[in-house]
């Protein structure tokens, strides 16, 4: 399915077609429910926001101006419906303090070591404060792509590139010593 | 910790596939949308003239209240027909029963409002397959 084939099922359903919706729901299943598993790391949760967004989408679909792709459109009333239903009910409640430090920074394993990091990177993004936790969600979600994740969050670039910057700055001095040890080892 | 690291760790994240029902489960949740009645809106046009009076009414109680504030009692005695006029007006309100009147409207405006708002945000779950 393509963008125009996206306008032609909008066109179906707003005709009153409403089987023409299963297409859509098909082509964006994916990337509704990996965006929703990346705010909240739980796949049912996942599965419960992505359903709220399609009928949300269903609902205001004919509020859709063609100005900006069928998808721009429905990852921005994704995102402005997850981050809401997160600042409802957190996904977990982490505080920055709270980061697990590695199991065991001399690790001489260094798969484990890898995976203690990745852990304690992304529950250092979970615990961040929620602005910062949704630019830097959106923007490795479509692949480090500034202009797509100030669309999805509705904002200016500017202001998704200083909270990226910012949310950052907190997750390198809360995860500085994760990287440090096996820097210092390398140039031992 | 170097940006390079954050890149490499967080665009590396476990993608997931959606259950098997999920497609199925919201467009049953679409269809249930699509079937279901118009919600029932809200009566503008009957409720416009009594919530029209009722803020007439409260502005001039208000600046009633405020000028004998800050003036006290008035010296001179009401007109007469002033006082016909809001000895009438206080009569049919009476005999309406205006006070209920407006509080039930303010009431039902409070539901209404109420239920949107609950509607809005809590939708029904679909069931897992």
């Amino acid at each position: 399915m393509t963008a125009s084939e996206d306008e032609a099922a909008v066109q179906q359903v707003l005709a009153g077609d409403t089987s023409a919706f299963e297409g859509l729901v098909r082509r964006w299943q994916g990337p509704l429910v990996n965006l929703a598993y990346r705010f909240c790391h739980d796949r049912g949760r996942a599965e419960e926001m992505a359903q709220e967004a399609f009928l949300r989408a269903y609902r205001s679909l004919s509020h859709w101006r063609r100005e900006a792709a069928f998808s721009t459109w429905l990852f921005a009333l994704a995102t402005n419906l997850y981050c809401s239903e997160l600042r409802c009910i957190p996904a977990r409640l982490v505080t920055l303090d709270d980061v697990a430090e590695p199991r065991d920074p001399r690790a001489i394993d260094g798969g484990l070591e890898q995976e203690d990091q990745d852990r304690a990177v992304r529950r250092a993004v979970h615990a961040l404060p929620a602005k910062y936790r949704e630019a830097v969600t959106l923007f490795y979600f479509h692949g480090m792509d500034i202009a797509a994740a100030s669309r999805s969050l509705s904002l200016p670039e500017g202001t998704v590139k200083a909270r990226l910057s910012r949310g950052r700055a907190i997750l390198r001095g809360k995860l500085s010593q994760h990287l440090v040890a096996p820097l210092l080892r390398k140039e031992a | 910790m170097r940006d390079s690291d954050l890149d490499r760790i967080l665009s590396n994240e476990e993608e997931i596939l959606p259950s098997s029902g999920f497609a199925a489960s919201v467009m049953e949740a679409v269809q249930r949308e699509a079937a279901a009645p118009p919600p029932i809106p809200f009566p503008w046009k009957r409720a416009l003239p009594g919530l029209c009076v009722a803020a007439i009414t409260l502005v001039a109680l208000l600046t009633a209240s405020i000028l004998l504030l800050l003036h006290g009692a008035p010296t001179q005695p009401i007109p007469r027909h002033w006082r016909a006029a809001l000895n009438s007006a206080a009569a049919v309100s009476q005999n309406l029963g205006a006070a209920w009147i407006i509080l039930a409207l303010a009431l039902s405006f409070a539901s209404v409002k109420l239920a949107t708002l609950f509607a809005s945000t809590r939708l029904p779950r679909y069931e897992r397959t």
